[in-house]
């Protein structure tokens, strides 16, 4: 990991505060951040949404967040519909969000794919970002989300 | 050369038009010429008509006088004769002079009695009327001579033969100067039908040359807009599609009516032409970038020096400026603004200015100030390798993996509650200042440096009002992301190096040495040494370190290893603050070398002494308590309370400091805690002693059988 700076990461973490408290009033707050390395893993959470880039940089970020989390949401949204497909696509919903701040941070000069959502097994993060990704944990109400920022300059 | 290029550019530019002035001015004279001529002539026509129709007349008058010539005669009317033979005399000159005339061009009296000149007929027709007038008039005239000036004497017989004569020939006469008359006419008409077609023809020449003229000059207008239309629709492409900011300055420092569409983004605000281009300056950059800008501006608009020798003096290079982004967050840029003349004539009329966003030219050159320190810290690496000391860097490499694992574990561990994020900066900022200790010691620079700006900026966070907040645990990862990248390098080469020196660890795999060896010592005092005297040298003092350290090497690693990192930081803490400058010194009648001492004592039953004394300023309480209150820590009335002892505890809580200024060795309130712990670590006490202005030693108890006899052993 390198090259990226507290402005790009801020940019990622911004939209799923933002994101939240557009719809519920309430912001997400930064509760930690740090790397994954030195035996302190990333932290994954039952469902994930992540967005891949390519350009002048490379790699993904993620989102991922408890059930509880965001059943909540959905029935903050006024939702009633709470089935798995449901809640994957509210978490799909806030990794377009963080695609979509990405976009006018970064500009034309990195390409960003959709959303991409999963049902994630523990420790399912650990197996698939790069060493000193940064782990921005996030809290809105009583839940903990991650976001995972592992891009690099290439 | 050019004069006469321009010359010739303009009569190949207007060719057209000039040749058809050339061609009306030519065709208008010759018009007029020619109707100069044919008004001439007709006027010499009419002269000639006038004066054949006069003829036609004097011949029917000369043949009326002489018939009343012979009545009067007859009647004997002597006043009738008279009269008639000066009337006879009268016409008969004149028709025989208008005659001749005719015949050879000659001046006669014309109608009303002034002298005219009368052209020569020039028709075969009136030439052979005229002839044959004068066949009959020769005669005729013959007849009339015995009667004419006034001659009285004339006989009855020759005035009754001209009488005669004259009625024989009257009617031929009249015949032939009608016919003299009509041919003229004749002439006269052909003349004037001449002159309408040349009239007219002259007419159709103008017209003809003046449309020439327009579709020409219409033509040429409009294939010259057409050629500015397409100049400026090029232009404009040009300003609309061109990367860098182009627009002409004029003497008055305003913008021209045209610029570069990427002008108003790069400087980052809307543009007006002829906007106050110095005026623009003013906001973006500090006062004495402007001042000279505007130096520079006003140097290239005058004409004294050459523009080849003052563009070394252009201050508008690399210029930081902040603007707003397409998503309306304040970014920074760097813009280069180049001046070029431009000339008219010898004249200059303008300025022409490019402006370059030169961003990734500053970025790139700062990533390769980070790859020179790189390669830097590569070379320092590389150097203490051949000095020998691999094990101590390789003890150090190991050291910052693990501090830099342990501040991790505490960000890791934050709940972004504003206590328990203090208490994580100070830990985080207890390791930092470990570090830099260590690399300081080693004097490896590139991460000692790092520390030291990494302290700056966590000094800020834990004074900042709002305390320290979740943005500023995402910036410390930042931090530790570069700590980490500084230390992977580092790592890498020693371990490179290592390897080629024949010094890698049997098994291959980097791990903590062991122990400090025997071997080792000298490295250590080398390394306090050669801290010792960087730091005086810093800060203009002067200090001899004397170290008794062997007792070091019969300790475990890992209590040598917190003793040292210890008297590094008592070594930076004694030098910033207890030791002073030599004039201070010399003032209070001290050397003014200082001395700080260091050794290690073992007192038998693995009971041992570690110390570090100089001989400085010492610890007076009387000044902490100064400081406390002028810091504002503590009310005078608080610290009126406490106890001396409590107020000299107060020099290793986390935060405090005596120091006036912050600077890479001491100020920023880090140190003697990190001492406490260490030495509560190693299950140690520790003890202070000073006397003002004379010493302060600080000493530390502990014993080694409390941790365990198997661990002694196997060290």
């Amino acid at each position: 990991m390198s090259s990226i700076d507290e402005k790009d990461i801020h940019s990622f973490v911004d939209a799923v505060s933002v994101y939240f408290h557009q719809i519920t009033g309430e912001k997400a707050e930064i509760k930690a951040a740090y790397l994954v390395e030195g035996g302190v893993s990333a932290t994954t959470f039952d469902l994930t949404g992540y967005i891949s880039f390519s350009g002048s940089f490379s790699g993904r970020v993620y989102f991922s967040a408890s059930r509880a989390m965001v059943s909540h949401l959905l029935l903050m949204m006024k939702e009633s519909n709470h089935a798995e497909e449901q809640l994957l696509d509210a978490v799909g919903e806030v990794a377009n969000t963080i695609a979509g701040n990405a976009r006018k941070h970064f500009g034309s000069a990195m390409e960003i794919s959709v959303p991409v959502t999963a049902v994630t097994p523990d420790n399912w993060l650990d197996t698939v970002v790069s060493p000193r990704s940064y782990v921005i944990m996030v809290k809105w109400k009583r839940y903990k989300a991650s976001v995972v920022v592992d891009i690099r300059h290439e | 050369m050019t004069e006469a290029n321009n010359r010739h550019s303009v009569f190949v530019r207007y060719r057209k038009i000039i040749f058809a002035v050339i061609l009306f001015v030519v065709a208008d004279s010759l018009v007029i010429g020619i109707n100069f001529y044919s008004t001439f002539k007709a006027n010499e026509s009419a002269v000639s008509i006038n004066l054949s129709g006069r003829q036609r007349m004097l011949s029917q008058r000369t043949t009326k006088v002489l018939l009343l010539l012979q009545r009067s005669v007859n009647t004997n009317d002597e006043a009738g004769v008279e009269r008639n033979l000066k009337e006879l005399d009268l016409a008969v000159n004149l028709f025989d002079t208008t005659l001749k005339g005719f015949r050879d061009g000659d001046t006669v009296t014309g109608g009303d009695g002034s002298k005219v000149f009368l052209t020569q007929v020039d028709t075969d027709i009136s030439r052979k009327i005229v002839e044959d007038a004068y066949v009959i008039w020769n005669p005729y005239l013959e007849r009339l001579r015995p009667l004419l000036g006034n001659n009285r004497n004339f006989t009855t017989a020759q005035l009754e033969a001209v009488v005669s004569y004259a009625q024989d020939n009257n009617l031929e006469v009249l015949r032939l100067m009608n016919d003299l008359t009509s041919d003229l006419e004749l002439v006269a008409n052909n003349r004037a039908r001449f002159l309408r077609i040349i009239l007219i023809l002259g007419v159709f020449v103008a017209l003809g040359n003046f449309s020439y003229t327009v579709i020409v000059s219409i033509r040429d207008l409009m294939k010259s807009d057409e050629q500015i239309t397409k100049a400026q629709e090029e232009t404009a492409e040009i300003l609309l599609t061109v990367h860098e900011g182009l627009f002409l300055l004029d003497k008055d420092g305003k913008l021209g009516t045209q610029f570069s569409a990427s002008l108003p983004r790069m400087l980052g605000r809307a543009i007006q032409p002829g906007v106050d281009f110095i005026a623009i300056l003013r906001e973006m950059v500090p006062a004495n970038v402007f001042e000279a800008a505007t130096d520079y501006i006003e140097l290239l608009l005058g004409d004294r020096v050459k523009e080849s020798l003052v563009t070394s003096l252009n201050p508008l290079t690399n210029v930081p400026i902040r603007v707003l982004d397409r998503a309306g967050a304040e970014t920074e840029h760097h813009l280069s603004f180049s001046f070029n003349r431009v000339m008219s004539g010898d004249k200059i009329s303008h300025l022409l200015v490019t402006v370059q966003d030169v961003t990734e030219q500053v970025s790139l050159m700062q990533r390769l100030e980070q790859a020179k320190k790189q390669s830097k810290t590569e070379v320092e690496a590389l150097l203490r390798l051949l000095g020998g000391d691999f094990e101590s860097l390789r003890q150090f490499i190991a050291n910052v993996e693990r501090a830099l694992s342990e501040i991790n574990r505490e960000l890791s561990a934050t709940q972004n509650d504003g206590e328990q994020n203090s208490h994580t900066l100070a830990n985080i900022m207890r390791i930092v200042h470990g570090v830099k200790g260590e690399a300081a010691a080693l004097g490896v620079d590139v991460l000692e440096n790092y520390a030291h700006e990494c302290e700056k900026e966590m000094v800020a966070m834990r004074e900042s009002e709002e305390g320290v907040t979740g943005d500023h645990m995402v910036r410390i990862s930042v931090l530790l992301e570069g700590f980490y990248e500084r230390y992977s390098s580092l790592a890498e080469i020693v371990e490179r190096f290592g390897a080629a020196l024949g010094k890698t660890n049997p098994d291959g795999v980097r791990r903590e040495s062991a122990r400090i060896g025997k071997t080792e010592q000298p490295a250590v005092v080398q390394q306090i040494t050669s801290l010792a005297q960087r730091i005086a040298k810093d800060q203009d003092k002067q200090v001899e370190v004397f170290c008794q350290l062997d007792r070091l090497s019969t300790l475990p690693a890992h209590i040598a290893q917190e003793l040292q990192s210890i008297s590094i930081q008592l070594l930076r803490n004694a030098l910033t603050h207890g030791i002073e400058t030599p004039a201070e010194r010399s003032a209070l009648q001290k050397p003014e070398k200082g001395t700080v001492q260091i050794w290690c004592e073992n007192h038998g039953n693995a009971q041992y002494d570690f110390a570090v004394r100089d001989d400085g300023r010492g610890i007076v309480p009387k000044r902490l308590r100064a400081h406390l209150v002028k810091s504002g820590k503590m009310s005078e009335e608080e610290v009126a309370q406490l106890r001396d002892e409590e107020v000299a505890s107060l020099l290793f809580h986390s935060g405090f400091s005596t120091a006036t200024a912050a600077n890479r060795d001491a100020g920023h309130g880090i140190g003697l805690d990190i001492v406490l712990a260490k030495v509560k670590g190693i299950n140690g006490r520790l003890l202070v002693r000073s006397r003002p202005d004379r010493y302060t030693e600080f000493r530390i108890e502990f014993n080694i059988a409390a941790r365990g006899q198997d661990e002694a052993v196997d060290r």
